[in-house]
């Protein structure tokens, strides 16, 4: 569903990401670990098309995306959340659903009407609601709702397009630890078959959730494969271990 | 006509002095921009005070006399609008700076009208400026040569201090990143102060210099206002570079502009503009952060 | 998303009620200020439409009223069209205009947006100054206003244009108000609030920012050809920058983003340029003190102070009489 070919990004002298490659099929969940400046949330921007890679390919569905623009790759079924919410945060929690999911059906750019009155619209948004444990918040504005709401409502927003791969960049960073466990139900919610990039901080919600993991370090692929062989590996415990506890 | 060698000489020389008027104006407005992120729209009104003051100054003690005057004066001005309003606008969004210098562009210009009335003045040129001199092949006003070398000077001056200088590092390291320069124990606040002053300064600078070309009158601010701003967004908000280059560019597109074809000269300049901030929307020489 | 509260409808209602005493009983004077307000205010709405929902701060809007009033002046006296055909013409020719320079400004932002436009603005007043076609610094004279006879309406009579204006004026509104609702205007919000996520929702952004663009010309250039029917002579004068940063300066008074704040904005500026400049010449330094004043009070214009004063206490007693629910502002359907 996503494959990466030798993606190759540098800033100047700094190789960010070098020769990345890996391969997710439909309906795979694949966390991607490494320590700070691994170059993963590079990977994401890569992925994402906010950044072209120097070298390199990115198959979205078998199809070549590597130089399409962001939008173009968002209507082709890609989604991403941010690790720092990106949230419209004067409008009220079903709005932001809304805005996302009239982008997703086309009404987004229609000159007549509200879009988000739209049978269609209004289905997508209730779905997601449900989906991320977010029915009780829905006509609260961003700005009243808790940390922990609105790192939910950032991945409704990137569901609301209904893509087919959805990224999520450290979709528990900042909140508590009791927060990752409701993260894991809401995992356990969406469906089999979005595949599914996450960037991960925390290892042991990491190793809960993937079905595979890649394990990045100074933009290369130190490891990818099974959890259950990363959480042996020797090789991992010390490059993401050694620097974790430096950072 | 366009074939003579001294056409064109006398077309260049007069595209460097404006080039030169421009970059007076257009180095204060970028370096204030670029290390403070502050928009003045009222720049050119500082230049029209400045040709007041020349002007006011020059009546009583003659063409240096008001050389001197009109740069302090404006430097004065400069103290107090940025104690009074500059200071506290630093913080706020473009918009509301675009918007508060705009109101000040309609305060200082009916002041000047209160001041000086509105019929326009004038400055003598001094006496040994006021003939014509006899350059490569052609008879060139010697006043305008002035301008081109104080301009010269000038760049010159500023060129040594910011590559050369303490202070010049310091201004340098505050427009590529102001938190690094507040690293650095610079005291920005007082660097802005000074620049903003210097800023003001060339702007009265350039208002005397101007002023025995064109007439003194209280709108002359306006219209300078545009070709400055035109300037620093071809070269680049904030860009030292960009301010000399958007100088010469606009100097001398204009110049050759209307005699080469006089139809398209205004729209040209202005559609070079559209193209460069298309093609280059952070203008030929981005500054940096 | 633009959103109605009481103290908006309040507000609507004593505008309204306000032009139309003025259109029954004013004199010819009044009737002059009157259609200069109401043909300000579509501009601003304008405006607002673009800057206030779309983070669009344009430099260019008064250029666009003047392409409207000499596209106007041109499909009238030198092509000989009706003035019904001409009036359809000068707004469908502003509106390309507007929406070619908002997909070309669409990558710009902040004061780079601000610029662009400027750029645009002074090309359009350059050209029009420049070519012999357009009457030059001469501008142009004889202008038909619209022939409404057989409606039974005359409009060289001032009574009856300045009505017309404030008919005019009311669609306007309520078009504004529909586009900003729509699934268009609701996108446009969200630029304003993050073009990035917008983006990566797989908005095409520059399309939509050059849609909103486009229509707000459109609104311009209704206003522009109204002002050349109005005087029935325009001049390059229209389209100079200070035009625009006029009308932005009344947006900025009466209150960003309100669409009822720069309609006050509108009032107040042309009444205290009228009031000012009987008793000083020097009227521009009392508007720019005033000007610098609101920015600096930091308050969002006239209006926004009032709806920051009243509008949260009156939402909360209507809010409390209603049912005990807090924060949310009551939304009309």
């Amino acid at each position: 569903m996503l494959e990466t070919r030798n993606l190759d990004k540098s800033f100047g002298a700094v190789h960010v990401t070098r020769d990345v490659s890996f391969r997710l099929e439909k309906g795979e969940r694949r966390v991607i670990l490494g320590p700070n400046g691994a170059g993963k949330t590079t990977l994401f921007n890569l992925l994402a098309g906010e950044l072209i890679p120097d070298s390199g390919a990115i198959m979205l569905a078998g199809e070549d995306v590597t130089s399409l623009p962001v939008a173009s790759r968002a209507r082709r079924g890609l989604s991403r959340s941010y690790q720092k919410n990106t949230l419209f945060d004067g409008l009220s929690v079903e709005e932001n659903l809304g805005l996302a999911a009239s982008i997703h059906t086309g009404f987004g750019t229609r000159l007549w009407g509200d879009s988000l009155s739209r049978p269609e619209v209004r289905e997508i948004v209730e779905d997601v609601a449900a989906q991320v444990n977010l029915q009780p918040y829905l006509h609260a504005r961003v700005s009243e709702v808790s940390y922990g709401v609105r790192r939910q409502l950032e991945v409704g927003v990137a569901l609301a397009t209904r893509p087919r791969v959805l990224l999520m960049d450290e979709p528990t960073s900042g909140v508590g630890p009791e927060m990752a466990g409701a993260f894991h139900a809401l995992l356990a919610g969406l469906p089999r078959d979005l595949t599914i990039l996450i960037i991960e901080h925390d290892m042991d919600l990491a190793f809960e959730v993937a079905d595979s993991i890649t394990v990045l370090n100074y933009g290369e692929v130190v490891f990818d494969g099974a959890p259950e062989t990363a959480r042996g590996s020797d090789l991992l415990k010390e490059i993401y271990l050694g620097s974790w506890e430096h950072a | 006509m366009t074939s003579d060698l001294g056409f064109w000489t006398l077309q260049a020389l007069n595209a460097l002095q404006l080039s030169m008027l421009l970059f007076l104006l257009s180095i204060g407005l970028t370096v204030i921009f670029g290390l403070m992120h502050f928009v003045n729209l009222a720049h050119g009104s500082l230049y029209a005070v400045g040709a007041y003051a020349g002007a006011a100054a020059a009546a009583v003690g003659g063409f240096w006399m008001g050389l001197f005057v009109a740069p302090v004066a404006v430097a004065g001005m400069g103290v107090l609008l940025y104690s009074g309003l500059i200071k506290r606008m630093r913080r706020s969004g473009p918009m509301a700076q675009v918007l508060v210098t705009f109101g000040l562009i309609f305060v200082l210009l009916d002041l000047t009208r209160i001041f000086w009335g509105d019929l326009p003045l004038a400055i003598e040129k001094p006496g040994f400026l006021s003939g014509r001199v006899a350059l490569l092949g052609i008879e060139y006003p010697a006043y305008r040569l002035f301008v081109i070398a104080l301009g010269l000077a000038i760049f010159t001056g500023l060129a040594w201090v910011l590559g050369q200088t303490q202070v010049g590092a310091m201004i340098r390291a505050g427009v590529d990143n102001d938190a690094m320069a507040a690293c650095l124990g610079i005291n920005v606040e007082r660097l802005f102060f000074t620049v903003f002053c210097v800023g003001c300064a060339l702007a009265g600078l350039a208002g005397v210099v101007a002023a025995p070309l064109l007439s003194v009158t209280p709108d002359m601010g306006l219209q300078i206002l545009i070709p400055t701003l035109i300037v620093i967004v071809i070269g680049g908000l904030g860009s030292l570079k960009g301010a000399i280059a958007g100088s010469l560019i606009y100097g001398f597109v204009q110049t050759f502009g209307a005699v080469l074809a006089p139809q398209l000269a205004s729209v040209l300049i202005y559609a070079l503009l559209a193209a460069v901030l298309v093609i280059r929307p952070m203008g030929l020489f981005p500054a940096k952060g | 998303m633009f959103r109605h509260t009481p103290l908006r409808y309040i507000a609507l209602a004593l505008l309204a009620a306000g032009a139309l005493f003025q259109a029954a009983t004013a004199g010819y004077f009044g009737l002059e200020i009157l259609i200069e307000i109401l043909i300000l205010a579509m501009l601003v709405l304008a405006l607002d439409m673009v800057a206030g929902f779309g983070g669009m701060v344009s430099l260019c809007h008064g250029a666009l009223m003047g392409v409207g009033a000499y596209a106007f002046a041109t499909f009238g006296g030198i092509l000989g069209l009706t003035p019904l055909v001409s009036l359809v013409g000068a707004i469908a020719l502003t509106g390309a205009t507007a929406w070619v320079i908002g997909a070309v400004c669409a990558r710009s932002h902040g004061i780079y947006f601000i610029m662009a436009t400027l750029a645009f603005g002074q090309m359009a007043y350059s050209y029009v100054f420049q070519t012999p076609f357009f009457g030059g610094d001469d501008g142009m004279g004889g202008i038909e206003r619209l022939d409404l006879t057989a409606l039974g309406i005359d409009l060289t009579d001032s009574r009856s244009f300045a009505l017309f204006c404030l008919g005019v004026l009311g669609l306007v509104y309520l078009a504004t108000v529909a586009v900003l609702r729509s699934g268009l205007g609701r996108s446009l919000t969200g630029v304003m609030h993050s073009e990035q996520r917008m983006r990566a929702l797989g908005l095409t952004v520059w399309r939509v920012k050059a849609d909103v663009f486009g229509l707000s010309g459109m609104i311009a250039g209704l206003a522009g050809a109204l002002s050349a029917m109005h005087i029935m002579y325009i001049s390059p004068g229209l389209l100079d920058w200070t035009v625009s940063g006029e009308a932005l300066v009344v947006v900025i008074l009466g209150g960003l983003g309100t669409l009822v704040g720069p309609m006050i904005g509108a009032v107040a500026l042309v009444v205290l340029k009228h009031e000012l400049s009987a008793i000083t010449p020097y009227w521009h330094l009392v508007v720019g003190l005033l000007l610098i004043g609101v920015v600096m009070s930091r308050a969002n214009g006239i209006f926004g102070w009032i709806e920051a004063q009243i509008g949260a206490r009156l939402d909360k007693r209507l809010n409390d009489i209603t049912r005990p629910q807090p924060t949310e502002e009551p939304r009309d359907a």
